[in-house]
């Protein structure tokens, strides 16, 4: 811009002063170009609309979310929160459609109900950029789970002097399917009493699909935010390498409000508990 | 960022341009900016097409290998911009450069650049440099451009750069383009922006001092030395003084041959002579005389025949009696028509460019030509313009007198005139400084004799003054300025008579004042003490500066606006007033006979001081009329069920019944609101005064 005014001036400068008319003209048709071409797109930008027609509700951080954008007019948009590639939306030429995708990359796991982006546009003459920051609401809250990280060991919960291993999957769900000898380390719940009495031998329960005995997993933040990614990160792949071994999982996280304790089916939800969850105490 | 940063990012390589489209515009704009400058014969054409060869097998060359552009390429772009820029300095710095010698090397400079780097273009920033060197040259052949056909050029150059810029858009946005409104809208603000600039801006003026230009055209050289020639339209032939060949000839004024002849005004045409190129308008004086005869001007010192000899630009020797004062004007005369071979100025010149060795100067400060002027002859003249005020020449007294033999002829007379006199007398008698009774005198031919070229030739004999002032008053410049200069002579004054043309039409754009046969003019030239010969006109007003562009543009309108009848443009606009008011009548008539039952129950209702409200449906609006239309009346309320079952349920009645519907409605009236003894608001029922409630 400022080199455009510069070479105006000094055109100007020249014209005014070689006494020739045309080249006063030319310099007054060169103005108006730059004129048009620096103040063009702030017009064309401070008038753009741009909404967003379709977002998913999650996603995981580092890997691209596709939001699906229209605009009426050309523009460059460059995801700022979350960060995104550039790319331009709008219709090519009149008639053709006029909605685009954006593509964004999440750096860390959150709730965004809203994404940030600059759209810039340079229209009509590619001189100068003009570049405003826009918020616009997501349709859904986007979830986005952070990494999966890679499964750390679930500590066994220490045995409570009775024998029992707590973390072995229950016998008791299911569909009951018989009795079997006792073996060491079932829980004394699942004694059958009166195959006991028949058998003489200690007998217990059999189920045909014996459930699992849901895991808690309890997850702390930390207040730094990068520790904070990868203790998530952790979580997440332990929580997922439970339910991949068929378990059910309890995610609990420790927050200022307390510990905020859910059942956890799939990746999915895990993924949305993690991205809800903020550091502890 | 430093210094170093900005010019590391600046060159390093942009993203390689791939729109074919945008680098044809360029190409269009640089072809068309070589053509442009060819026109002007600031290149030769020859010159010129292996230009627009080079470029276009430059821009295929860089399209190709924009990718990859070959290492070699950018030395031998280097290397050929820096051999042209080295070739101009050598061409300019010539010592007899002109400013042609440096318009022209800077032309080939600019497309030798220009055509070198068409090979090595390969992204998008590159290209605008294209453009922008593009418009470089153009501004360059505008430079020397002095008529309208250039914007032939200007029109095919800016076309050109705007669809470049547009395709840059295009590209630069991944393949969006612009509609057709939009780019309706760019164009349209781009152009009324430059239109705006245009009208404000100053006129441009001549600021700087360089070798100008000086050309010989097609005039032929005259074969005797220091003689008048081309009054008749014939560069070099002789001419006649006061004996017109033909009374319609381009530049053949009578006063551009040796004497003037005030008994006639030849028809002189309107073609255009010459265009001048000054930084302020002026009387461009030919000729002056001396020696009054009764009919004709003569000049009492003859032109010598011992020429000036000098190289261009010509140190002019100072007109006898005249006295350097006031400001320097330069002025370029560009010859457009074989005219007289006099050299034109403004008022006193003092240097002059002028395409030959030699030139013959009279003492009174006229100028001729050895050449005869023809078409494409360009000199230029550097004059003293004289800045005195009237205050100024009221106090005039300084040291220098008029030489006495000088004195004596600019005092002459062939006879006594006594009435002339005495009206000059009785006219001046309250003024006591000479320039206030030469503004008395000029004020009163003003206001007592009338301008025309419509005359009969007076006859032989007659003297031209007596038969002016004395006769009917009627007469040309010639003869209006002879009276003053008589009767300025008769009061004592010094006085000669100039001759040469007005300023002429100013065109803004070319920034030349265009002068045209007709506008050969004559005045009086004064002698004051201390400031020498000033310029009277009691017919023809000189403004004092280059008027703008914006103020030419708005005389031009106020001209055209002034030209057009206006009983024709009242019936236009009366007839265009009653078409609106027809559109807007057939757009409000209620289409069907549902909505002009509707808007009939409206205006009753509206009448009787029920407008019907913005919520309510006609139905209901029907029922609340019906309430004051008349006891147990329904009138508005079946009117409004079978407009509802006409536009809601398709149930259209027989025409008959519509026709009888609408004429229904337009019977049936509501009673009025009554005007005393309750209180209601717009549409509701009256409220006795006793029942408001009270908080």
């Amino acid at each position: 811009m400022v080199a455009g005014v510069v070479i105006i001036g000094l055109w100007w400068l020249v014209a005014h002063n070689a006494g020739s008319g045309w080249v006063q003209v030319l310099g007054d048709l060169v103005f108006g170009a730059l004129l048009i071409g620096l103040v063009g797109p702030f017009v064309v930008v401070s008038r753009a609309r741009i909404d967003i027609r379709s977002a998913p509700g999650d996603g995981t951080a580092g890997s691209p979310v596709s939001v699906g954008v229209v605009s009426r007019g050309r523009l460059r948009i460059r995801p700022v929160e979350p960060p995104g590639p550039e790319v331009f939306v709008g219709p090519r030429r009149r008639g053709s459609p006029d909605d685009a995708v954006v593509t964004l990359v999440p750096e860390r796991r959150g709730v965004h109900r809203a994404v940030i982006l600059d759209i810039a546009s340079a229209a009509p003459f590619a001189l100068q950029w003009w570049t405003r920051q826009v918020r616009l609401a997501l349709p859904s809250d986007l979830h986005v789970s952070p990494r999966c990280g890679r499964a750390q060991p679930v500590p066994v919960r220490p045995d409570e002097g009775t024998g029992d291993i707590l973390d072995r999957p229950r016998a008791d769900e299911g569909l009951p399917r018989g009795a079997r000898p006792y073996v060491p380390g079932d829980p004394r719940r699942l004694v059958h009493w009166r195959a006991t009495a028949h058998a003489g031998v200690l007998m217990v329960r059999e189920v045909e699909r014996p459930a699992a005995e849901p895991v808690t997993v309890t997850v702390e933040l930390p207040a730094d935010p990068e520790a904070a990614e990868r203790v998530a990160e952790g979580a997440l792949g332990s929580v997922v390498g439970l339910l991949q071994g068929g378990g059910s999982v309890l995610l609990g996280t420790r927050e200022p409000s307390g510990t905020v304790l859910e059942p956890v089916a799939d990746r999915r939800s895990a993924g949305r508990r993690l991205a809800r969850a903020v550091a502890g105490p | 960022m430093s210094v170093v940063d900005a010019v590391r990012r600046a060159n390093q390589p942009g993203v390689p341009e791939d729109s074919v489209r945008l680098r044809f515009a360029c190409l269009g704009a640089v072809v068309v900016a070589i053509a442009a400058c060819a026109s002007l014969e600031e290149i030769t054409w020859t010159t010129a097409v292996g230009a627009m060869v080079l470029v276009a097998a430059g821009t295929a060359f860089s399209h190709a290998t924009r990718a990859r552009p070959p290492w070699w390429i950018k030395v031998v772009v280097a290397v050929g911009a820096i051999a042209a820029c080295v070739w101009f300095f050598h061409e300019v710095s010539s010592p007899t450069a002109g400013i042609t010698s440096v318009v022209n090397p800077l032309t080939a400079l600019l497309v030798a650049v220009l055509a070198v780097h068409s090979f090595h273009v390969p992204s998008r920033r590159d290209l605008l440099f294209t453009l922008g060197a593009s418009a470089g040259l153009m501004a360059v052949g505008g430079a020397l451009a002095i008529d309208l056909r250039y914007g032939l050029y200007v029109v095919a150059w800016a076309c050109c750069s705007l669809w470049g810029l547009t395709e840059m858009w295009t590209s630069a946005s991944g393949g969006g383009r612009i509609r057709a409104s939009g780019l309706v809208l760019a164009l349209g603000a781009t152009s009324m922006m430059a239109a705006a600039v245009f009208l404000v801006l100053p006129a441009p003026v001549v600021s700087s001092r360089v070798d100008f230009i000086a050309r010989a055209g097609n005039g032929g050289s005259i074969g005797e030395p220091g003689r008048l020639a081309g009054d008749s339209g014939i560069a070099a032939q002789l001419s006649r003084p006061g004996s017109p060949a033909s009374r319609i000839r381009v530049g053949g004024y009578l006063g551009f041959a040796g004497s003037l002849n005030t008994a006639l005004r030849g028809n002189l045409g309107n073609a255009l002579v010459m265009q001048v190129r000054s930084q302020q308008p002026s009387f461009w004086v030919g000729e002056t005389f001396d020696t009054w005869q009764g009919q004709s001007w003569t000049e009492s010192q003859p032109i010598p025949t011992r020429p000036l000899r000098q190289s261009s630009p010509f140190l002019l020797p100072i007109p006898e009696g005249d006295v350097p004062f006031g400001q320097s004007d330069l002025q370029t005369f560009y010859i457009a028509s074989p005219t007289a071979n006099l050299v034109f100025h403004a008022e006193s010149a003092s240097e002059l460019w002028f395409p030959s060795g030699k030139l013959y100067v009279a003492r009174n400060g006229t100028i001729v030509s050895p050449l005869g002027l023809g078409s494409g002859s360009i000199y230029t003249v550097d004059s003293q313009v004289s800045t005195a005020t009237p205050a100024q020449l009221r106090t005039a007294a300084g040291p220098i007198p008029l030489p006495a033999g000088l004195a004596h002829q600019e005092d002459q007379l062939p006879h006594p005139y006594p009435r002339v006199l005495a009206l000059a007398r009785s006219v001046t008698a309250h003024d006591t400084t000479t320039y206030d009774k030469v503004q008395s005198l000029i004020h009163w031919i003003g206001t007592h004799t009338r301008y025309s070229e419509n005359i009969p030739p007076l006859p032989a004999g007659a003297d031209t003054v007596d038969e002016f002032l004395f006769g009917n008053r009627v007469g040309f410049c010639e003869q209006i300025s002879t009276s003053l200069a008589v009767m300025l002579r008769s009061l004592g004054i010094p006085a000669r008579e100039a001759v040469g043309y007005v300023p002429g039409s100013y065109d803004p754009i070319t920034d030349l004042y265009e002068v045209h046969a007709d506008d050969a003019h004559a005045w009086v030239q004064v002698w004051f003490p201390g400031y020498g010969w000033q310029n009277f006109d009691p017919t023809a007003a000189v403004p004092l500066s280059n008027p703008s562009p914006g103020a030419t543009a708005l005389h031009d309108v106020g001209s055209a606006l002034g030209r057009v009848p206006p009983v024709p443009v009242v019936v236009v606009l009366v007839f265009a007033g009653l078409g609106a008011l027809v559109v807007r009548w057939r757009r409000a008539r209620p289409a069907t006979w549902g909505e002009r039952v509707a808007r009939l129950a409206e205006r009753a209702g509206r009448r009787a001081g029920r407008p019907r409200r913005p919520s309510e449906t006609l139905g209901e609006y029907a029922a609340r009329l019906d309430e004051r239309t008349g006891p147990r009346s329904s009138t508005w309320t079946r009117l409004a069920s079978s407009v509802e079952a006409s536009a809601y349920g398709g149930h259209d009645p027989p025409r008959s019944a519509q026709r009888a519907m609408v004429e229904e409605a337009r019977r049936t009236r509501v009673r009025p609101r009554p005007l005393d003894g309750g209180v209601a608001g717009a549409g509701e029922a009256p409220v006795p005064v006793g029942s408001v409630a009270r908080d």
